[in-house]
């Protein structure tokens, strides 16, 4: 239970942080920007989607995380590592052509980290997961 | 590695969910199982095949030399 308290608690954090930073009017409008917030809801979206579902587990009387989830995990976790090194790399290779503060371009690469892992852990779910 | 699983469990009238929580999984873990998109780790083989009655090697085989 700690654990899916945990999830929606960043959840919360993270809406109350993106609300405070749109209220104050910092938000520029710029297609980037527009993009990167849409981008936060969406992880957003994840993380409320994946504490959902450990509700609805235990409400079943199942575990809200056995093996197969633990794994599930481990394995997306390591596949995103192991993308994103390539995503960093293409990151700074276009970081000199592109017109964007050093401080936004290590920012969208902090955000595709996440979307990477949000497409591991879709592929690892619906390929399965097999050690043998 | 393939199993016996949804034959056996359809033999014995347990649903999908039922077996789940006589071993302790999620009902998703039988479905990944039962499709062969996923090992079982030895504990979890034990306990199903403990629920059938059965020694491990007639729920799962093991194909020689398959991901070697």
């Amino acid at each position: 239970m700690k654990k899916t308290i945990v999830i929606f608690a960043v959840g919360a954090l993270v809406l109350a942080g993106l609300a405070a930073w749109m209220l104050e009017g910092r938000v520029a409008g710029d297609g980037w920007e527009i993009a990167t917030t849409g981008l936060a809801f969406v992880l957003v979206g994840f993380a409320a989607a994946l504490g959902l579902t450990r509700l609805r587990h235990r409400r079943h009387g199942e575990p809200a995380e056995d093996e197969l989830s633990k794994r599930i995990m481990t394995r997306a976790t390591s596949l995103a590592y192991y993308v994103s090194l390539y995503m960093w790399l293409f990151v700074m290779s276009i970081g000199d052509k592109v017109a964007l503060p050093a401080r936004s371009l290590v920012g969208t690469g902090i955000a595709g980290m996440a979307v990477v892992f949000l497409f591991c852990w879709l592929g690892v779910r619906f390929f399965g997961t097999k050690n043998v | 590695m393939s199993n016996r699983i949804r034959e056996l469990r359809a033999g014995a009238g347990l649903s999908q969910q039922e077996l789940a929580l006589r071993v302790g999984v999620r009902r998703e873990t039988i479905v990944f199982l039962e499709k062969g998109k996923y090992n079982p780790s030895l504990r979890l083989a034990h306990d199903i095949a403990k629920v059938f009655g059965l020694p491990i090697e007639e729920v799962f085989r093991f194909d020689d030399g398959a991901g070697r």
